[in-house]
């Protein structure tokens, strides 16, 4: 990827300061292209979840310049917050499924909140619970399936819209290690498809095994930034 | 909003009260007996009008002609209501006046011209009836109604006075809160001799339609805000047991409309529910006053239930279609606001 390709994600001297006075995240500067995959790791505090909260715009930065699929997020109106959104699939460490929607439905979801019809949501629901493994479990409720099983429904929740970017905060926190492998593969199957994937861990092992891009923050800065295959942190 | 995601969120508003049916019937009962304490201050108010406006048909004015009986027998009333001495007087004077009395001493010579004071009368703002009272008529009326029984008492006035009441017209108003300047235009009409009212009366009246009207406003206007927080208390507490779903809705990109209108459609049939059970509730509850009532007291003139069904339904409707969307706007618009807009971690 060469440098003059659109970023879709870039950072250009972003700090945030919480109203508690906490220094989040300083002076920022980062570009992801389309089609990497990031692992995005630190202790606790580091600043990954602020890292990622101003990507999904949750929070707002204090100075400096943000964009990401397009939208420049220091200028991004309310009302088009929620089309930004639809740009990107989240998956997050608890898996977020609702309890009283079969596994389908749960999927289904995402795609009645950007008003898709009902055939697409058939066909598409359909193809993408193949694609993670879950074709046989459409009807399951999420509390007949192990941990592993649960993300892959949210994983497939995340990509049913066909999102550019992945956000994948601790995706393989509360699933057993073993099958933490199979989610980061599926990720890593789903970049290659053309999917930007960016993922926040803890997992030193599994950035260890997959060879991509990792960006280590400390105390709110970035204090490496490792090319795919570029070395141990 | 394409139509297909109303019709899905439709569907899912009324599966959510289906879900929250503990809350939906907690909220419908409460909600259905400030309904039904509206409806019964509508009813009973609007009963209340109708006797004071029956109690203000009754209160009539009586204006006295200045014709040749006023003249020779002065204020009618203040006559009628004298002793019996003063009438022997009188009667004398009355022989002997009559030949001296012109016929430009008094300004009603005939029936026409009394007919036509009371077309003038008619033309009074605030006047809605005048009826012709002859003296002959007033004089029966009297006869028939005060002294009933007491008939060969008063003998004497056919047999040495002959009539002394002066032709009148019977007079009601539209509107009792005008009453004094009704009855000052009445006096001051040219012909008009004197008149006779119960202004002690109009005032009650008054002052009765006014309370009455009071009172049904701050009942109606509590019971309202009781209404609202109800809903908004009802879709508060489904928001945050529907934590989750919002967050996944704002993730995946929902719009605050499209996570807004559940809620909406929620409250709204909430209303709808307790609109329908209220107006059967009513009309039950107003049956059975209403015979109560009747047995007791006699009185026929209540309002028909379905003389006022319509107006019933529709504030019913009213206050639940309102107070679902308010409510809900309110409170999942102050929700987003604040927690909804942190979704990454709830």
């Amino acid at each position: 990827m060469n440098a003059t390709t659109k970023p879709i994600i870039e950072f250009r001297g972003v700090s945030k300061t919480y109203k508690t006075g906490t220094h989040a995240l300083k002076d920022v500067n980062i570009r992801i292209n389309p089609g990497e995959f990031v692992f995005v790791v630190g202790a606790s505090g580091a600043g990954k979840s602020t890292f990622m909260k101003l990507i999904v715009r949750e929070e707002k930065a204090n100075t400096g310049s943000l964009i990401v699929n397009g939208f420049d997020l220091m200028k991004i109106r309310n009302r088009s917050i929620p089309h930004l959104r639809r740009t990107m699939g989240i998956v997050f460490q608890d898996f977020r499924l609702i309890p009283t929607m079969s596994v389908f439905e749960n999927v289904a979801f995402a795609m009645h909140v950007i008003g898709a019809d009902r055939r697409k949501i058939r066909k598409d629901v359909s193809a993408v619970l193949s694609m993670v493994g879950l074709g046989n479990k459409a009807r399951s409720m999420p509390n007949q399936l192990s941990g592993g099983e649960q993300q892959r429904v949210g994983l497939a929740r995340a990509l049913v819209n066909k999102p550019s970017l992945i956000i994948a905060d601790e995706p393989t926190g509360n699933v057993d290690p073993n099958l933490s492998y199979d989610i980061v593969a599926k990720l890593t199957e789903i970049n290659k498809q053309g999917t930007t994937v960016l993922m926040v861990t803890h997992d030193h092992n599994l950035v260890r095994d997959f060879q991509h891009r990792v960006i280590m923050l400390e105390e709110g800065r970035i204090v490496a930034d490792n090319a795919a295959g570029g070395g141990n942190i | 909003m394409k139509l297909r995601s109303v019709s899905y969120l439709s569907k899912e508003g009324v599966k959510n009260l289906w879900a929250n049916r503990l809350m939906t019937v907690a909220s419908v009962g409460v909600l259905m007996a400030c309904m039904v304490l509206i409806g019964l201050a509508v009813l009973i108010s609007m009963n209340v009008n109708k006797a004071v406006g029956n109690l203000e048909q009754q209160n009539v004015i009586m204006a006295y002609f200045n014709d040749k009986n006023s003249v020779l027998y002065g204020d009618a009333s203040e006559e009628f209501n004298s002793s019996q001495d003063a009438s022997s007087t009188t009667s004398s004077s009355a022989d002997s006046t009559d030949t001296t009395i012109s016929e430009d001493d008094y300004l009603i010579h005939n029936e026409e011209e009394a007919l036509a004071l009371c077309d003038k009368l008619s033309k009074i703002d605030n006047v809605l009836s005048v009826e012709y009272v002859p003296s002959e008529e007033g004089l029966e009326s009297i006869k028939e109604g005060l002294l009933e029984g007491k008939e060969e008492y008063f003998e004497f006035l056919d047999k040495d006075h002959g009539n002394p009441l002066s032709d009148a017209a019977k007079i009601t108003l539209k509107d009792m809160s005008k009453f004094k300047e009704t009855l000052q235009a009445i006096k001051d009409t040219e012909g008009v001799d004197s008149v006779q009212s119960q202004s002690d009366l109009a005032d009650k009246i008054n002052a009765l339609k006014d309370g009455i009207g009071i009172a049904g406003v701050w009942i109606i206007a509590i019971l309202l805000i009781i209404s609202l927080v109800i809903v908004s208390n009802t879709i508060r507490v489904t928001m945050y047991s529907r934590k989750l779903e919002i967050s996944i809705m704002k993730a995946v990109g929902a719009t605050n409309s499209f996570i807004r209108l559940p809620f909406v459609i929620e409250g709204v049939t909430i209303g709808i529910i307790s609109a329908a059970t209220s107006t059967a509730i009513l009309y039950f509850c107003y049956r059975v006053a209403m015979e109560a009532i009747g047995d007791a007291l006699g009185i026929i003139n209540i309002i028909a239930f379905k003389e006022v069904a319509l107006l019933i339904v529709g504030i019913f409707l009213a206050i639940g279609v309102l107070s679902g969307i308010v409510g809900s706007v309110i409170m999942i618009s102050k929700y987003l606001k604040k927690e909804g807009s942190e979704f990454t971690a709830i």
